[in-house]
């Protein structure tokens, strides 16, 4: 059952990553973007798989896109890191399965799988690809997290069963989402058949395994593995890639990181890990960090003093903030004097409630806050909403609505 | 007559290498193509796009060592078969493809024609084959008789030639872009980087008045006097799939999208927020000139319009000019002037032969370009790069946006005097989200609906924005083939209000509250008064939005930032309306990337 086009042992060349979800959990900052577009530290999620792709050599990346694709288009162009990348376009959102198939034409022989929006140390990568010898290989993870990723159960080097879903406790292992296939995938692919609105990549593993109980391999992993599920997981994942130093800026004291094209006024205090990102100004008496990421071409405001916020592209922060656990997104107008005093609260998303999260606040793009503004934990602002002078936000503000008072 | 290529050394691949090498060059022109192969001298040639020499080179699978190639762009003659390049003598020893005007020709073809020669096309080109047969036939080795042709050439001119039984190709460059690509056992010769960089990216850029010979061996350089020139070898970094079109439809869109990242790249590390200055690290200490004169053509033209404007609310006398009547009817100049080229590729010829004019006058020459090493960067006393990225589409879109903000860049360096350009330098930071934000939100697309099927679009605009305004028609007659016309605002009572009905939608620039905008407010309703639908583009300060009859709406920002702004919404409608009209919106008939004749 072995395809001929695999060599067993060889490190793969070619990868296919999904970046066509939106990632409604993380709503309201998808409004113009998709979830791999949206920052970990100061870069798009994307970029972070990409590198860790080309890390392991590879030389030819399909993106699968959809949902906003433009925004993928236009930050990666026809090549990433002298890569070149080739694009294929879902129409539909209709799952990974039937976002893999949109790719069918890229990649000859063998090849990765990983997804877009799902940050992977690159030896996970390495270890799937030297692994992978017939149908299908993917990474198994040990930890309580079956029930959100789809648990495993294994035999050997073989995985024997996938579980979407399961039912909490049974398992310990579960997918982490990065796969080798041979071009036999396409095949089994081709014969499912999309069903309520999806084609899960699953069900042709699980096709795979019931044709021939050899052709998955499992390889067990414990390197760094982070992605995020809702919007303040955008804080501990620029946490964890802070502390990493996976940064793309230089370190110019320990753990602190500014671009060479930034301007950080020498009586502002950078307070590490912080990483400061191009074009990105640092007003005077401003004490940014730890765990900051001031993204590119974004403003601090004189006197303003920031812990553990990411701050996305084109942001400008006015003077005298003070503002933990703040998630601010692209071109985000911010007056003076913005309190945002951090968690913990309790959150509503989609009506559920998510308490004591560590959340101080959420702006989606392009919110614009008047002076004095403050935030009580957990409120969510979405895209292009203004608030007024001296307001006191509260639990949600939808998109584009004016709040006066 | 626009793009060459040539290879030698690759053997039986010449053919793929030469048709991928024009396809990479077709910007430049494609109206018809061809290829002669060595050393039997094979000429294929076909008009139309490259796609129907592809149909003949696949049909009859020619073979050869070696080989140039030519995609073609109408001057002298109508884009027919007869008139495709390569051009041969009347034996079919000598083949010669050609990029440029040789001003000469007509002495030249009435001497060949004295002494029995019969001319089969109507371009300038065929009098070269002619020459070097004929010092052939007059005993002459290949590679004198080629001097002594070159020799005879006036004009501009890219010039490769095969001669059956050598295994040689000559070039020559005067006047039009010649590079040599230097491989690993091949030589490569193209009008352009692109067409070889798949193979090679150690590049020579041959100088005005230099030959190439190139034969499996090696190349050497010859300057006019066919003496040996030792020259440098570039590594260039730009690959070949940077050109690619990232899934999108058309390179003009990509381009459209690339417009935040586009002017990013333009403004970084060039602007110190924190203490409000502007440096640009390439150019030296630039006096303040005590005039600034601006040459420039089509898209770029508009740029130096507005160039020219915020350079005189600076107190410096600032005027554009089209490059093209320029060297014509030359303005005075003293010894104070400063003379900017804009120019996307630095090789449009009138522009170069603009700023050439200018140098021979004796003044300071800058040019504005977004290409690295190009000849009018090369021959300017300054060269101020807007770092857009490579531009595919014909019509030109990110390289005017950074073309703006390069013109805020440069004046600002220009004019001396302490002031505080925190405020500018803050607008021009918020350009790129405030481009983004229109991308993401734009109604140009629904408009296109509505208006598909008028007689024609007019736009206008005061300030700044008459240039908005011309490039707006411009980019609409560019792609859509519809009549378009951009007028300054208070123009249209003069004359063109004649031509205005209820099937002709006005777009109106209206940015800020000023005396500029009531103004134009005034023309909305001078318009809407005969009936013309009015589509306001604005920033919402002025009533503008409430008057007229369809807003496109755009961030609110500083006077010099607002230009871009709305500029940005004009190439979505023109876009849209193209493409529902079925247009060939990267190739627009008639039209080439980077006009390299005069």
């Amino acid at each position: 059952m072995s395809d001929v086009s695999t060599t067993s042992g060889n490190q793969l060349s070619s990868a296919v990553v999904l970046a066509a979800g939106e990632g409604v959990r993380l709503r309201p900052l998808t409004a113009n973007r998709p979830k791999p577009m949206l920052p970990a530290g100061t870069r798009p999620i994307l970029e972070h798989v990409l590198n860790a792709l080309i890390d392991t050599g590879v030389d030819d990346i399909h993106l699968v896109v959809g949902y906003q694709a433009n925004r993928v288009r236009s930050h990666f162009g026809p090549t990433y890191r002298e890569i070149p990348i080739t694009y294929h376009t879902q129409t539909n959102q209709l799952g990974s399965g039937h976002a893999l198939l949109q790719a069918r034409d890229g990649p000859e022989g063998s090849f990765l799988l990983v997804n877009g929006d799902q940050i992977v140390d690159h030896r996970i990568v390495e270890a799937v690809g030297e692994a992978h010898a017939d149908a299908a290989t993917l990474a198994v993870v040990e930890g309580p997290e079956a029930a959100d990723y789809g648990a495993v159960s294994v035999d050997g080097d073989d995985v024997t069963e996938l579980v979407e879903q399961p039912a909490s406790g049974e398992f310990r292992l579960f997918n982490a989402g990065v796969y080798a296939f041979s071009q036999r995938i396409f095949e089994v692919l081709e014969t499912l058949s999309v069903e309520r609105g999806e084609l899960p990549l699953t069900d042709a593993i699980q096709r795979l395994i019931a044709a021939d109980e050899h052709s998955v391999g499992g390889v067990r992993t414990d390197h760094f593995w982070i992605d995020a599920t809702h919007p303040w997981d955008l804080l501990s994942l620029s946490r964890e890639l802070l502390s990493r130093g996976w940064v793309d800026a230089p370190a110019i004291d320990g753990d602190i990181y500014v671009d060479d094209t930034a301007h950080v006024h020498p009586e502002a205090t950078l307070v590490g890990p912080v990483v400061v990102d191009s074009d990105a100004v640092i007003e005077a008496g401003a004490v940014v960090g730890p765990y900051a990421a001031i993204g590119a071409s974004a403003t601090v405001g004189s006197g303003s003093v920031l812990q553990d916020v990411v701050v996305d592209t084109d942001t400008t922060i006015g003077p005298n903030t003070t503002a933990i656990e703040l998630v601010a997104g692209q071109g985000c107008e911010l007056g003076a004097g913005l309190t945002v005093a951090g968690g913990p609260a309790d959150v509503v998303l989609d009506d559920q409630v998510h308490g004591d999260v560590d959340l101080g606040g959420v702006l989606a793009d392009r919110v614009g806050l008047g002076g004095g503004v403050s935030l009580e934990p957990g409120a969510l602002v979405g895209p292009d909403a203004t608030v007024g002078e001296g307001v006191i936000v509260r639990g949600r503000i939808d998109a584009g609505s004016e709040v006066v008072r | 007559m626009c793009g060459i290529v040539g290879s030698i050394g690759r053997g039986e691949g010449t053919v793929d290498v030469l048709m991928d090498g024009l396809r990479s060059l077709e910007y430049r022109g494609y109206d018809s193509a061809g290829i002669a192969l060595g050393p039997e001298t094979t000429v294929l040639r076909k008009s139309g796009e490259l796609d129907a020499l592809s149909e003949v080179v696949d049909a009859t699978e020619p073979t050869g060592t070696y080989g140039i190639g030519h995609t073609r762009w109408s001057t002298h003659g109508p884009p027919t078969d007869r008139n495709a390049h390569p051009h041969t003598d009347e034996s079919g020893r000598v083949a010669v493809v050609h990029n440029g005007i040789i001003e000469n020709y007509a002495a030249l073809k009435a001497e060949l024609e004295e002494t029995g020669v019969t001319f089969t096309s109507d371009t300038d080109t065929e009098v070269v084959p002619h020459l070097i047969a004929q010092r052939l036939d007059a005993g002459v080795d290949p590679e004198t008789a080629f001097h002594d042709t070159v020799d005879r050439l006036e004009g501009s001119y890219a010039i490769a030639a095969i001669v059956e039984g050598r295994e040689t190709i000559y070039a020559a460059r005067q006047g039009s872009p010649l590079v040599v690509g230097v491989g690993d056992g091949t030589t490569y010769l193209a009008s352009d980087v692109p067409a070889f960089v798949d193979h090679t990216r150690d590049v020579v850029f041959l100088e005005d008045g230099q030959r190439v010979v190139a034969t499996p061996d090696g190349y050497t350089v010859l300057d006019s006097d066919r003496q040996l020139v030792d020259m440098a070898v570039e590594t260039v970094s730009y690959t070949a799939e940077a050109t690619g079109k990232s899934g999108y439809d058309h390179y003009m869109l990509k381009e459209i999208h690339e417009q935040p990242t586009a002017l990013r790249q333009c403004f970084s590390g060039r602007a110190d927020a924190l203490d409000g200055t502007i440096t640009l690290e390439e150019v030296d200490e630039i006096p303040q000139p005590d005039a600034v004169q601006f040459v420039a053509c089509g898209t770029s033209y508009h740029a130096a319009l507005y160039g020219a404007a915020i350079l005189r609310e600076m107190g410096i006398p600032a005027e554009a000019y089209l490059a093209s009547e320029y060297a014509l009817s030359p303005p005075p100049v003293s010894l104070g002037t400063l003379v900017v080229g804009i120019t996307q590729s630095g090789e449009t010829a009138d522009t170069l032969a603009a700023l050439r004019d200018a140098k021979s006058r004796g003044v300071s020459t800058l040019a504005l370009t977004n290409t690295v090493n190009s000849t009018a960067a090369r021959e300017c006393d300054h060269a101020v790069y807007i770092r857009a990225g490579p531009e595919i589409g014909v019509a030109a879109t990110k390289t005017f946006s950074s073309q703006l903000v390069g013109c805020n860049l440069l004046a600002e360096e220009l004019v001396d005097g302490p002031r505080d350009l925190r405020p500018l330098i803050e607008s021009l930071r918020d350009l790129p989200d405030d481009v983004q934000s229109i991308l993401d939100s734009s109604r140009a697309g629904e408009l296109v609906e509505e208006y598909a099927d008028s007689d024609a679009y007019f736009f206008i605009g005061r300030g700044t924005n008459v240039a908005v305004a011309l490039e707006g028609a411009l980019k609409c007659k560019e792609i859509s083939y519809e009549h378009a016309e951009g007028f300054p605002a208070g123009e249209l009572k003069h004359g063109p209000l004649a031509l205005v009905t209820p099937e002709t939608p006005v777009f109106a620039v209206v940015t800020g509250d000023d005396e500029r905008a009531r103004k134009t407010l005034g023309n909305i309703k001078e318009v809407q008064a005969r009936g013309a639908p009015v589509i306001a583009v604005t920033d919402g300060v002025s009533d503008a939005a409430e008057i007229a009859d369809e807003t496109l709406m755009i961030p609110e920002t500083s006077e010099r930032a607002a230009p871009v702004l709305a500029n940005v919404q004009l190439q979505l409608f023109s876009y849209h309306l193209a493409d529902a009209l079925g247009r060939p919106i990267d190739k627009p008939r008639n039209l080439a990337k980077s006009v390299t004749v005069e």
